[in-house]
């Protein structure tokens, strides 16, 4: 089973795939309207924004954990260096 | 081969260190020190740092496979999940199977190195992503009331929470928390977000 190279999300379904295309590396949910895959500042600050708005977090403390959850993943690794 | 023996054996002492590590923080909590472990591994005590070169490497990489296995455990729930009351069921079967080591997690956060409590922060959030799919989705449908998403979300985990970190006032020592008190908390929960006459 593939998971999302930018938020590590397991893509069962063909739903799950940005575009709904299988051959895509990463998920719905990390892609823009056009099916490309988000920046690197646009996905931290939707993670930020979204553990703001489901956990209630501080801004910078979200961004934090935004940074954490990104640091592993394969789309993202280089700009940990 | 030869090479291939020995990293079969390789990994089956690393499994077994990191299962006996898992039942003594369980038990112990995290300031355990690494001999206790071996003992339980039935290993030398120098072969965990052959695979864990600090004592911090083996709780990361616990913490780590722990947050692994709830979140494969939170997504399919998710997916499969039509109604907020099979998503917090599910969610406290997992809790329930893990709850020993959930707990010291969640009482000895201090404790742990900066790289594993970051790991605990993720899992939560992962946990969170899910239980927002659901309830946001109810929400939608008009049977659960619209408060904010992170209110519906705390509640529920502060509730689990402070009965694990109370569990001498809540059960006998050996006897799980979750299990006893299961079906009190999700019901009560739900009486408290479901709409009145909703959907």
């Amino acid at each position: 089973m593939k998971k999302c190279i930018a938020c590590g999300m397991p893509m069962e379904d063909i739903s799950d795939f940005a575009a709904g295309d299988p051959t895509k590396d990463y998920c719905i949910h990390c892609a823009r309207p056009d099916g490309e895959m988000q920046s690197f500042t646009e996905k931290k600050e939707n993670l930020t924004q979204f553990i703001v708005r489901t956990q209630g977090f501080d801004e910078n403390a979200a961004g934090k954990i935004a940074e954490n959850m990104m640091r592993k993943l394969p789309a993202w690794e280089k700009y940990f260096d | 081969m030869a090479d291939s023996t020995r990293q079969i054996q390789k990994a089956n002492t690393r499994k077994k260190i990191m299962e006996a590590a898992y039942r003594v923080f369980s038990e112990q909590g995290f300031s355990v020190p690494t001999s206790v472990i071996a003992k339980e591994a039935g290993v030398a005590h120098g072969s965990i740092f052959t695979h864990f070169p600090t004592l911090n490497d083996l709780l990361i990489c616990l913490v780590s496979e722990f947050g692994n296995n709830i979140g494969a455990s939170m997504h399919g729930l998710a997916a499969k999940c039509d109604s907020v009351e099979n998503l917090l069921t599910g969610h406290l079967n997992v809790l329930e199977q893990y709850e020993a080591f959930y707990t010291r997690l969640i009482s000895e956060t201090s404790k742990l190195p900066g790289e594993a409590k970051n790991t605990l922060a993720v899992i939560q959030s992962t946990v969170a992503f899910h239980f927002s799919s659901v309830i946001e989705r109810e929400i939608e449908k008009g049977t659960v009331k619209n408060l904010p998403v992170h209110i519906l979300f705390n509640t529920w985990l502060g509730l689990i929470h402070y009965y694990l970190l109370n569990r001498e006032f809540f059960a006998d020592s050996n006897e799980s928390i979750i299990r006893r008190y299961k079906a009190e908390l999700l019901s009560a929960y739900i009486c408290l977000i479901k709409k009145e006459g909703g959907v």
